[in-house]
């Protein structure tokens, strides 16, 4: 039971590693280049790790506190999620709330750090941050309603535990599902077509913007926490699939770094990133079509004719 | 009853009039010390030996009528003793910069009315006949008008409490006419005879107004229009308790409502849809409002209407769970709403004592003004900061608890499916109403406590007395007990819920202690792991440079205070999706885009409710315009007057030939 546990925790953290790299590995093959180590992320943040730090005079105490609670909500977040039929390290009844809710406090918490700087540039990623967040928590939900609604439980362990025959119905949704779950992720992780990590403009940027008065540990922080929440969703995605197809956590730990990575750097290679006022209605449907999905699996359960 | 009450009310007027001017706080604190502890020994009474007569009255109208403790009031009583303590020892810090302005009267009046509240606001709960009930009710009204009158030298004062006393009457005749309908039928106007009536009559339209009676004071859209004028012009510890526990005897009465409708199935479906659909309605219109304005006690005052409707959604999901069959949904809405109701006394409270000590700092509400209070005001800084996380129901504190529960319910609800339609629906509602939460708070928490000062009056303002910080302490205390032990919380609400719904709550309680308790350790590891992370990090730090520089300006060099978001441009994005629900009101002009070298602007943005326009001032339009051709009757002249006399004269004397009249 416990090895099972180590098990599930160090391929998550697996996960968190290999993301980012097959990502980055995935459009610089696209763009036909040569592309950065594999691990440079990895590296990177190591680098960050050893240096010190430059505060604002504006900011309060609240300031380097944010990065701990952005970090340490994120990993609890973490060891609730399982890996196919793994057992995740935490477990309750009504996890899934619970998750969804450390997210937010996540959210809160780099949104008053960024507000904390008095800078009208961290202002303008927090409002957006806050609003997006705000308008993606009811596709998050109703994705998670749906796998309540085949699976019959509400912690994550039960859910994907749950054996299931393979039938078409579960499939289709599922599939749609795990895109939902994928869209969700990009949105959370600020990547294309939401926002964009790379580009050089402060006045564009959404996730990028708000960590710019951090430095050295704090940044490292943030930077894992970024790992850690792109696992969390790609996981997810990647466990209603095998759900589906009945895959055991052998499949499921490849599909999750591959399906994703590759997804999102193939995306990130051939689309330009949305324009801002746009991103409100990307969302909005992004949170339709959860609740289509949602819709479907409902009356696909009932067994109606459609 | 009556004679009791009028005596109890002259004594304590006698005295709070007395006591000098500077003690008159204490008498009002030592009058509520006694009432609340009576409360709480009541509610313990309730909860260990059920529901005990406490004394029996006749009355004018409904012949005779007791008073009651079950433990449903018992938890009100418990709400209502822990928020008018706390609101007391707060009003010491709060009234003491009037009491060179205001007469020893006036704060007399001031406290005889809050205390009145209180103890009204127990009877309210305590009041098991019609009499007794509307009785207190009405008082309830009068002291709370008195209390929001407080600043009554200022005009908009006067306006939002005159618009109170007439919302709370259209909704109090409501409550009448109820009563009445009971009383006509069952010859008793009792809570208990309303079950008689459900089975008699048909029960929908005494439900409807009924359900609209309460829903005025408990702010349920689209009669939630009072809030958002009242508390602005009330004092703070007033707003505090009008919104923390008053608007909480309106939800009182609509559960009370369900109680008597309980064994009727189908009847219950169809309420608990009501109840779902306008918790849903005005869960949503509150937050969005909430997140669009710009001065601190609207905010909270919608934030309130907002709690209102989760409060809603949690008791729809309970009726219609139990209407489904299942005992489980039924408990989890029930016990996440009552926990709501108490967890939202809890932190609402909290954060209109933190807006109370920043007026009384700043001398204003308005959003825009400030920034950066934190560093002269750490203690309010850091208590706001809980309430603020708690109200935006995240772990480890108490708001997450509740929501939680309901959460729980209501993927019960998808996955046994049933009513999955309806559970799907609160779920949305329900997430998007805590995304947007996460939004207006801390867009509050941002504008007013970080960045740099809007004004200069943020320097000059230092950290508030300690009564009232030691007064925002009980309230924090309780939540985090609710938020950090959430399985001893529970269970007098438990034990609430069952006593309401009828169902064995042994299927509750063994689902919601084992996820309570592991929910409790994982709390706790949480801090540990933030704490944990923050240790690390200082140790890591300790032999490095660390040094200070200005906030990254993006190469600008002289970036100043009025570049900073300010709330309303926070909000602006919301804002382009829900620009229809609003009337904006717009002081000055903004700076059009072909101005090259712009010169000062005064701009100034309001964002009203558009139910304010819909609801309440067509009519008063209406009676303008009327009023108008009346005065043209009015000429003056002494001749017309007669004439005038005249013709009713005349007019009577036809119709009583006719035998109309």
């Amino acid at each position: 039971m416990f090895l099972v546990k180590l098990l599930n925790t160090l391929l998550m953290i697996v996960v968190a590693l290999f993301i980012t790299g097959v990502i980055n590995r995935t459009r610089a093959v696209m763009a036909g280049r040569k592309g950065i180590r594999f691990f440079q992320h990895v590296y990177n943040v190591r680098l960050l790790l050893r240096k010190g730090a430059v505060y604002s005079p504006t900011t309060t105490i609240l300031f380097r506190i944010a990065p701990c609670v952005y970090l340490g909500a994120a990993m609890v977040a973490f060891l609730f999620i399982p890996i196919a039929d793994l057992e995740p390290v935490l477990s309750f009844r009504g996890d899934i709330i619970f998750v969804a809710y450390l997210l937010a406090l996540t959210r809160v918490a780099i949104v008053l750090a960024a507000l904390d700087t008095g800078s009208s540039f961290e202002g303008m990623g927090a409002a957006r941050e806050a609003l997006y967040g705000a308008l993606v928590e009811p596709a998050l939900m109703m994705g998670l309603a749906t796998l309540a609604l085949f699976c019959g439980y509400s912690s994550f362990a039960e859910i994907f535990s749950t054996a299931q025959e393979l039938n078409t119905n579960l499939t289709i949704v599922m599939l749609l599902l795990a895109y939902v779950f994928v869209i969700i992720m990009i949105i959370e992780a600020g990547r294309i077509p939401v926002d964009d990590p790379k580009t050089h403009l402060e006045l564009t940027m959404i996730h990028e913007v708000m960590c710019l008065d951090y430095s050295g540990v704090d940044l490292a922080m943030i930077q894992i926490t970024g790992w850690l929440k792109n696992a969390i969703f790609a996981m997810i995605a990647a466990n209603a699939v095998s759900v589906a197809f009945c895959f055991h956590w052998q499949f499921t730990v490849p599909l999750a770094i591959l399906g994703t990575g590759i997804t999102i750097g193939i995306v990130e290679s051939f689309r330009a990133r949305n324009k801002l006022s746009r991103n409100t209605t990307y969302i909005i449907t992004i949170v339709a079509l959860s609740a289509l999905v949602l819709l479907t699996g409902f009356l696909l359960n009932l067994n109606i004719e459609i | 009853m009556l004679v009791y009450t009028l005596l109890a009310v002259v004594a304590i007027i006698v005295a709070l009039f007395v006591t000098p001017m500077r003690y008159k706080v204490w008498t009002a604190t030592g009058i509520i010390s006694a009432a609340a502890i009576a409360a709480i020994t009541l509610a313990v009474k309730a909860f260990s030996d059920g529901t005990t007569e406490l004394m029996s009255f006749s009355t004018i109208f409904f012949g005779r009528e007791t008073l009651m403790v079950d433990p449903l009031s018992g938890l009100f009583l418990v709400i209502i003793a822990i928020a008018s303590i706390a609101t007391v020892i707060y009003s010491r810090g709060y009234v003491e910069g009037y009491l060179k302005r205001y007469s020893s009267a006036h704060i007399s009046l001031h406290y005889t009315a809050l205390v009145t509240l209180v103890i009204a606001m127990m009877a309210v709960v305590l009041s098991s006949g019609g009499f007794s009930f509307l009785f207190s009710w009405e008082m309830m009204t009068i002291a709370s008008f008195i209390l929001i009158l407080f600043e009554a030298e200022r005009q908009e004062v006067r306006r939002a409490a005159l618009n109170y006393l007439v919302m709370m009457h259209i909704g109090f005749m409501l409550l009448v006419v109820g009563f009445v309908m009971v009383y006509n039928v069952t010859g008793s106007a009792n809570f208990a005879a309303i079950v008689d009536y459900f089975k008699m009559q048909a029960p929908l339209p005494l439900f409807v107004i009924l359900f609209l009676g309460f829903g005025m004071k408990a702010g349920i859209f689209p009669m939630h229009i009072w809030l958002p004028e009242a508390h602005p012009a009330a004092p703070s510890h007033v707003s505090a308790i009008m919104s923390g526990v008053m608007i909480k005897t309106g939800i009182y009465g609509i559960i009370r409502l369900m109680q008597a409708i309980d064994l009727n199935v189908q009847l219950l479906n169809t309420i608990g849809m009501i109840i779902l659909f306008s918790g849903i309605i005005t869960g949503l219109w509150g937050v969005i409002m909430a997140a669009m304005q710009n001065d601190i006690k609207r905010l909270l005052a919608y934030s309130s209407i907002e709690n209102v409707g989760v409060i809603l959604i949690g008791l729809g999901v309970a009726a219609i769970g139990h209407s489904a069959g299942s005992d489980l949904i039924g408990m989890c809405g029930m016990c996440g709403a009552l926990l709501h109701v108490v967890n939202h006394s809890l932190f609402k409270t909290l954060l209109f004592f933190s807006a109370g000590n920043i007026y009384s700092k700043m001398h204003t509400t308005s959003l825009n003004k400030m920034g950066g209070l934190a560093k002269h005001m750490p203690m309010t800084a850091i208590i706001m900061l809980f309430a603020v996380v708690a109200i935006c129901a995240l772990p480890p504190l108490n708001g997450f608890v509740s929501e939680l529960l309901i959460y729980i319910g209501m993927f019960n609800g998808v996955s046994d499916g049933r009513e999955v339609l309806f559970s799907v629906a609160a779920i949305i509602a329900l997430s998007l109403i805590g995304g947007i939460v996460v939004l207006a708070f801390t867009k509050l928490y941002g504008t007013i406590f970080l960045g740099s000062p809007r004004s200069t009056h943020v320097a000059e303002s230092t950290e508030v007395d300690n009564y009232r910080i030691g007064a925002m302490a009980i309230p924090i205390a309780a939540i985090l007990f609710i938020g950090l032990l959430p399985q001893f919380a529970i269970h007098p609400i438990t034990m609430v819920a069952e006593a309401i719904t009828g169902d064995d709550n042994t299927i509750a309680v063994e689902y919601f202690d084992p996820t309570l308790s592991t929910l409790s350790y994982i709390s706790w590891a949480l801090i540990a792991v933030i704490v944990a992370l923050y240790l690390l990090k200082r140790r890591a730090q300790r032999n490095r440079t660390i040094s200070e520089g200005p906030t990254w300006g993006c190469g600008f060099t002289a970036p100043n205070e009025r570049m900073q978001y300010t709330g309303e441009s926070f909000s602006e994005g919301l804002e382009s999706i829900t620009k229809p629900l609003m009337n904006d009101t717009v002081d000055g002009r903004s700076v059009e885009k072909s101005e090259i070298f712009p010169q000062p602007h005064n701009y100034r943005i309001q964002h009203k409710d558009k139910v304010d326009s819909w609801l309440a001032q067509w009519w008063v339009k209406m009676m303008h315009r009327i009023n108008g051709y009346v005065m043209r009757l009015r000429t003056g002249r002494v001749n017309n007057y007669i004439t005038f006399a005249l013709v009713f004269f005349i007019v009577v004397l036809v119709l009583s030939l006719f035998n109309v009249l």
